[in-house]
């Protein structure tokens, strides 16, 4: 049985179409990714399962709940994270757990809390005295004060550096151990590609892929990609007519070449280069990704 | 039920532990009784007025006017010249002149007394209120005795209260209803503040009702103004000598809780249009300010033009601070107690309604 069904919801804020029409289900036990750009529409669509936002139509159960009138029954099986919440600022980290737990109606096991997400030397310290990443870190703890079997996470990672964000995905990947089902919001896609089991990637309100990020990123692209960066102007209608392309990129000064054939179109490129006098720098050869998905899908890369 | 005492317990950490809220919730009780004390101070009951004596004629009857008039408690005489004197009126240094002119003595023997002049400048209210009045009285006092007749009619005054009310009586009550305004309209901050930095948001995604949230918020405002009120009213009584009638304590506890839940509905009710805490300010100084002023509580009521009676009568300051007054010291009421009581009562359930029909998460 799913843990989440989605079918048909739709959201509008005035005139903006925040969420038209999505359908997707959630299974037990599995980390499932709404991946997309900011203002795709993913926080609305996560706001509405956790029973923090209506619907204007489609069908949604959550355990099983409606959770546009399950209340407070749904609530004490959730577990949530929210983007941008500023804690009470004065109070100390194992207060604000302990009052969290507080809200379920049990004793928070602290100690397990702070040991899980790294936060056992900041046990005493004031929220207004954690960085950026601790404070995200507590927010996750804050999640599954009451071992929830069910966490929504939106964005986790913003705002940690790559070391943090990496001892994130551990704990999160911890979470799948242990047989949580685990919702998670983000717009970077190597998180995804790590973590996820199965990725909905979302533009203007819509799915407009749902898989698992391997599959994702096979049925779009059978070839490897060449990357480089170069500060001449290099048209990317140049670069596809280069032998064996499928397709090629161009943002900000870096190209993507997909080939099916790498071999040959190294070949061509190196000559293309030599000819136009074109300087390669940084280049590589890759696996698509996500991220090559999401533009081939959209025109757009992740970060716009 | 189990999350209502942590939150309480939240709510007084984060108070306690902000240094700079916690002073001026400490220091401004004290500051504001110190500061009306020294202007209201008493002193001024046992203080004499400098006064200056010129006597220019050598009669009997001068000099008897001048021992009658230095045995005047209010009044530190001095004698001199008449251009010293003047001088020195000019200077601030006196209060009031008065001239015994030449051939006092023997106007009063021919039957026709020449007056006694008093200079004194007309600009000085205290001149004017008590200085003036007293002098009429001593002068008077002194023609009997001069004379050798006595009173036909005097006058014995009755007041309404035991004791006699004095400016800082009238003001003390003011003050401590001020405060329960201000505690409880500006009390709804947290509440703007938590929905800013979207902790509500967060709390509305567990399982803790709106009612325990806000429950604890409120209970929490509400002792610190109660704390701050009876601080006011230790102070009043200890600096300002402010005599208040112990028996009615329990009632002006009553009221002072009354009071305050009806500002803070009125408060919370302001905070659910307000986005920031910094949008919240200009609009609960706008519903305050006035407040101040036109419900009687620095200035009575009946020193306002009548036009604006009907508004004074729409403003709940009004009816608490007329409470608190008569309770504390007694004043004359300008309602009856079960009016300001009762309309105390209904600000609070029309502005509590209004609080729970506009509260919004986010």
């Amino acid at each position: 049985m799913p843990v989440i069904e989605v079918r048909d919801l739709a959201k509008t804020y005035g005139d903006l179409e925040a969420v038209r029409g999505v359908s997707f289900e959630v299974v037990e036990g599995e980390v499932f990714g709404l991946l997309g750009p900011n203002g795709a529409g993913k926080t609305t669509t996560v706001e509405i399962l956790e029973g923090l936002r209506t619907r204007d139509r489609g069908h949604v159960r959550v355990l099983g709940l409606d959770p546009a009138n399950a209340g407070p029954k749904l609530k004490q099986q959730l577990g949530v994270q929210l983007q941008n919440v500023a804690l009470y600022p004065r109070l100390r980290v194992h207060e604000v757990i302990g009052l969290f737990g507080s809200f379920y109606g049990l004793r928070a096991d602290t100690d397990r809390l702070v040991e899980l997400m790294g936060l056992h030397d900041r046990r005493n310290a004031r929220i207004s005295e954690l960085s950026g990443g601790q404070a995200q870190r507590l927010s996750v703890a804050l999640a599954i004060v009451n071992r929830p079997h069910l966490v929504f996470l939106d964005e986790p990672s913003t705002g940690m550096d790559p070391q943090a964000r990496r001892n994130l995905w551990d704990i999160i990947e911890g979470f799948r151990a242990d047989g949580m089902t685990v919702v998670l919001t983000t717009h970077y896609m190597e998180e995804a590609e790590r973590l996820c089991d199965r990725v909905a990637v979302m533009d203007h309100g819509h799915i407009i892929a749902l898989d698992t990020p391997r599959a994702l990123v096979r049925a779009n692209f059978e070839e490897d990609a060449i990357e480089f960066t170069s500060s001449n102007g290099v048209s990317v209608d140049a670069l596809r007519e280069l032998d064996a392309v499928s397709n090629a990129t161009g943002q900000a000064g870096s190209f993507s070449i997909f080939s099916s054939d790498i071999p040959r179109t190294m070949g061509s490129l190196l000559a293309f280069a030599r000819g136009q006098d074109v300087p390669l720098e940084g280049m590589r050869v890759r696996q698509a990704t996500l991220e090559d998905v999401f533009l081939k899908l959209t025109g757009r890369t992740l970060r716009d | 039920m189990s999350a209502f005492v942590p939150l309480l317990l939240a709510n007084h950490r984060e108070f306690v532990r902000d240094r700079t809220a916690l002073f001026w919730t400490l220091a401004f009780p004290i500051l504001f009784v110190g500061i009306f004390s020294i202007v209201l101070s008493r002193g001024d009951d046992g203080a004499s007025y400098a006064v200056g004596l010129v006597v220019e004629d050598d009669s009997p009857q001068a000099q008897a006017l001048a021992r009658l008039l230095a045995e005047v408690n209010a009044f530190e005489l001095t004698q001199g010249g008449r251009g010293a004197e003047i001088d020195s009126l000019r200077d601030g240094d006196r209060r009031a002149v008065v001239v015994v002119p030449a051939g006092f003595g023997a106007s009063i023997d021919a039957g026709a007394p020449q007056p006694l002049q008093v200079h004194y400048d007309a600009a000085q209210a205290t001149t004017q209120q008590v200085v003036i009045p007293v002098l009429l009285g001593a002068v008077e006092a002194a023609d009997r005795a001069l004379t050798q007749t006595s009173p036909m009619v005097t006058v014995e005054f009755v007041t309404l209260q035991s004791e006699r009310l004095e400016t800082i009586d009238f003001i003390m009550p003011g003050i401590i209803a001020m405060s329960v305004m201000n505690a409880g309209v500006f009390g709804a901050i947290n509440m703007v503040s938590l929905r800013e930095r979207r902790v509500l948001r967060r709390l509305s995604a567990t399982p803790l009702p709106a009612w325990a949230l806000v429950g604890a918020d409120v209970v929490f405002r509400l002792v610190v103004l109660l704390v701050q009120a009876a601080l006011l009213l230790v102070l009043a009584v200890l600096i300002g000598g402010v005599k208040v009638q112990a028996a009615n304590l329990p009632a002006l506890a009553g009221v002072t809780l009354l009071g305050g839940l009806a500002f803070l509905a009125i408060g919370f009710f302001l905070g659910a249009f307000a986005k920031t805490e910094q949008g919240f300010f200009p609009i609960a100084q706008v519903v305050t300010f006035p407040m101040l002023f036109l419900s009687g509580v620095f200035f009575p009521v009946d020193a306002m033009p009548d036009w604006i009676r009907p508004l004074v009568s729409a403003l709940p300051l009004t009816y608490l601070g007329d409470g608190m007054r008569q309770l504390m010291v007694g004043g004359a009421p300008v309602n009856a107690m079960v009016v300001n009581v009762g309309v105390l009562a209904a600000f609070l359930v029309v502005f509590f309604g209004l609080a729970v029909r506009f509260f919004r998460y986010e």
